[in-house]
């Protein structure tokens, strides 16, 4: 647990730095930034070095970040001139619901399809395999947009924008959604079906086992060691998916502080965001790994 | 691709959508914009498509009418000394602020000083308040402002944002100064109670309000009783909003939308010219090829401004012929057709220039070198359609000219290191000041902070400083002619192409929406209301 608990933190610090120096080294410097679209003279550059403490050198800068890090200290937002704790703070709450109904949405469309359609007709499988491919191709911002016209702009059913209140988060969770329904039933189906071919499948139909029965309590142990694999993938994929949602339904969250951070290069902004992906991933990681435990006897030693 | 979406998505919702019912004698409104303001304090305001919100929370000292003129606001009549150094105001009497404390001549001082503490605003003192020296309190409601040199544009510093009064309580004690919020009180028709980031803005009525500016509709507490600004900044959203009834108000049509809501009886779309300067490419005089003013004036005689606007805008947008805004008090309007669309001049330029033979591609080339020229742009800056505006202008410059106009467009890092290391040929831009003069200040003199042209004519930075420093509003309007006609005309500096706009659209039942005057942007919700 502690050896757990030390990596997650070398993982922790090492995005930190790696982001750090990745923004050191983007074009443009700070003060750039700070000075934006409007008028630039050398006195409010000056103005600005010291305001900012921006004449010491990288490494100093460096440290004295690391340090304010170890202090919970996240600093100031260049752009929005607020601290970033508070920034985040009100954006991570519906970053959260979104991305939790989403996976939600994503995992029981997946679940749902795969145990529905794995060994029936193929003119079934053929219809759902089709779905699955548009849902994975088509942009999450075509997903989105074509999701408002119908139940939003034409039938009314859902407001279109606003944190506000369930039925605002049932087309955003569906637009995130659909994209990892796609994979994830491609995925589990195909589990299900190589599991059907299992001797031990053929033992189960001879005790007179239902094929649902089959399928739902023995077949789909088996399809999920695949499936569970990819909730990584889609931890990361919900995070950049978020952002064009996000925009698109005019949510707060924070995909939208990560890109305008990034795109306005106000590093203690980007670095925060980094950080707390960075401790998501180890969770989600650590979690996973409790999780095969749970699905594959074998892997309990 | 993404431009055909926003018709998809429209053809679908105007299939369904009839208009939502309204209810009568509602007085709360919702109102959908485009973009979230990066501060709430007047004093920090930096991003012209949010001065729709500054004046709901906020009145400034003075109101800028469309002519250029000034009228009375929270400062009832005001005088300037004969040699333009000392402003007497005489400030309202009867003006609280919203935390409860009195608005009054100390008030204005505590306001004018917070831009001498060091970072607070440094682009503003070095500006608009270059010239302040100080401000004395002559009695309760008087002050007594005082100049370090003549300030022609100092009128309209008081009638802008900055000018914005907030309660000197309220600047001490509140927690993110920079950003204000909530926790700034101003004196405005509406409060500020809520703001949800990345979602929306609440304000409610401010009832004790009596102060609206000289040529405000009405008098007293504004109509509305609440008002809700929702972030949505995918156009084609707006208007789904709009037209499903989800939103009574939007901002920001794009010429694609625009056919569409006036197909609408149930809706109401209106158009204003913004103050300022054009969209206008800037060329580098510094570098070939446009160190040659042949190569320069060819350029532009290469383009056709009207097919290019036609077919990216569909006919919604306004040519410019001058760096001033056609909507603005100087604009000079003898530059109208007096330069651009004669492609056989451009090539006899060309010729005369010395770029006469023709590569494998048909660019023209000199000594080996093909004529090139590059213009860099930051992605966030980018807006308008101005990147599908650009590889129109490519096409023509090509297919007309046998110019390479390659356009880049990159993050704004990137993009400053291209300006600082003079790795440009083309500079664009356009800006949203009330006092045109202000911009050309920026952008024209050789040591202006904008001057990306890297030119410098002694006559114009002698007109510009002469009309800076005079407060004559016909002198100004003949220097700043003169400064129009040297830069487009005689020395082709500048290639204007469009007069950037604002739209509303809105449902039929509110009435009352409009521009303000001084920027030609939407303007605040004080006069708006809902009727029948």
């Amino acid at each position: 647990m502690i050896r757990r608990l030390g990596a997650g933190l070398a993982v922790l610090w090492a995005a930190a730095t790696a982001s750090y120096l990745a923004l050191l080294l983007a074009p443009g410097d700070t003060v750039d930034v700070l000075v934006g679209e409007g008028p630039d003279t050398p006195q409010i550059r000056a103005a600005i070095v010291r305001e900012w403490g921006l004449d010491r050198p990288g490494i100093v800068q460096y440290l004295a970040y690391l340090w304010r890090l170890l202090h919970g200290d996240l600093g100031r937002s260049y752009q929005s001139q607020r601290g970033v704790g508070e920034i985040l703070a009100t954006q991570v709450g519906p970053t959260v619901q979104l991305t939790l109904a989403a996976a939600a949405a994503g995992v029981t469309l997946a679940g749902l399809i795969a145990v529905v359609t794995a060994g029936r007709g193929r003119a079934a499988r053929a219809a759902v395999s089709a779905a699955e491919l548009v849902a994975v191709s088509v942009p999450p911002f075509l997903i989105g947009i074509v999701l408002l016209a119908v139940f939003s702009f034409t039938l009314g059913w859902f407001p279109v924008s606003g944190a506000a209140g369930p039925a605002a988060l049932v087309l955003p969770a569906l637009t995130l959604g659909l994209p990892i329904a796609g994979v994830l039933g491609q995925v589990l189906r195909g589990g299900l079906e190589r599991a059907l071919e299992q001797p031990f499948a053929l033992t189960a139909r001879a005790r007179g086992l239902t094929e649902r029965a089959l399928v739902t309590r023995h077949a789909l142990r088996h399809a999920l060691i695949p499936a569970v694999t990819l909730a990584g993938w889609f931890t990361g994929s919900l995070l950049g998916g978020a952002v064009i949602t996000e925009v698109l339904f005019g949510r707060p969250g924070l995909g939208r502080v990560a890109v305008d951070a990034v795109t306005g290069r106000d590093m203690p902004v980007v670095m925060a965001v980094v950080l707390l992906s960075a401790c998501v991933y180890v969770v989600i990681s650590t979690l996973l790994d409790l999780a095969y435990r749970a699905i594959d006897p074998q892997t309990r030693s | 691709m993404k431009r055909l979406i926003p018709a998809l998505a429209l053809a679908l919702a105007a299939c369904g959508a009839g208009p939502a019912a309204e209810t009568a004698a509602s007085t709360s409104l919702t109102w959908a914009i485009e973009t979230q303001p990066i501060t709430l304090n007047p004093q920090q305001w930096s991003q012209n498509k949010v001065r729709l919100l500054v004046f709901n929370q906020f009145d400034a000292l003075l109101t800028r009418r469309a002519d250029g003129s000034f009228g009375p606001w929270l400062a009832r009549a005001w005088q300037v000394s004969d040699d333009g150094l000392t402003y007497t105001l005489h400030l309202r009497d009867d003006v609280t602020f919203h935390d409860g404390t009195r608005f009054d001549a100390a008030s204005v001082k505590a306001n004018l000083d917070q831009f001498l503490v060091p970072g607070y605003n440094p682009a503003v003192a070095a500006i608009q308040l270059k010239a302040y020296k100080e401000a004395k309190v002559v009695s309760p409601h008087t002050l007594e402002i005082t100049l370090k040199e003549p300030d022609a544009l100092f009128p309209d510093f008081l009638a802008s944002p900055y000018a914005g009064q907030v309660s000197p309580a309220s600047l001490k004690s509140a927690r993110d100064l920079k950003f204000g919020g909530t926790e700034l009180a101003g004196t405005g028709p509406f409060v500020l109670d809520r703001y949800v980031p990345g979602q929306e803005l609440h304000y409610r009525r401010n009832p004790a309000y009596r102060w609206p500016p000289d040529g405000a509709a009405h008098q007293g507490p504004a109509h509305l009783s609440e008002i809700t600004y929702r972030f949505l900044p995918e156009a084609a959203v707006r208007v789904g909003a709009l037209t499903s009834g989800q939103v009574q108000v939007i901002e920001g049509v794009p010429a694609t939308e625009a056919a569409l809501i006036g197909k609408d009886p149930g809706l109401t779309l209106k158009t204003a010219l913004n103050s300022g300067t054009s969209f206008s490419y800037y060329f580098n005089t510094s570098r070939a090829p446009f160190d040659d003013q042949r190569v320069r004036e060819a350029f532009r005689e290469a383009v056709d401004v009207d097919a290019v606007l036609r077919s990216v805008y569909r006919g919604t947008a306004t040519r410019a012929w001058s760096v001033v805004a056609a909507s603005g008090p100087f604009y000079d309007p003898s530059l109208e057709n007096a330069y651009g669309g004669a492609v056989a001049k451009a090539n006899a330029l060309l010729d005369a220039a010395g770029w006469r033979q023709r590569d494998a591609e048909g660019y023209r080339v000199k000594d080996g070198r093909r004529l090139t020229v590059r213009s860099v742009t930051a992605a966030p800056y980018v807006r308008d359609r101005r990147d599908v505006l650009a590889q129109a202008v490519q096409a023509q410059v090509k297919q007309n000219a046998g110019i390479d106009f390659q356009v880049r467009i990159v993050d704004p890092g990137t993009a400053q290191e291209a300006l600082d290391a003079n790795e440009y040929e083309i500079f664009e831009n356009s800006r949203g000041d009330s006092d045109a003069g202000a911009a050309l200040n920026l952008l024209l003199p050789g040591e202006g902070a904008l001057n990306r042209t890297r030119f410098s004519d002694p006559r114009v930075e002698r007109w510009l400083a002469e009309a800076g420093a005079e407060s004559g509003q016909a002198r100004r309007k003949e220097l700043y002619a003169r400064v129009q006609r040297a830069v487009v005309r005689e020395r082709a500096l500048v290639f204007p192409i469009y007069v950037p706009a604002d739209q509303i659209a809105a449902r039929k039942s509110v009435h009352g929406l409009g521009f303000d005057p001084a920027s030609g942007t939407p303007a605040g919700a004080y006069d708006v209301r809902i009727g029948t």
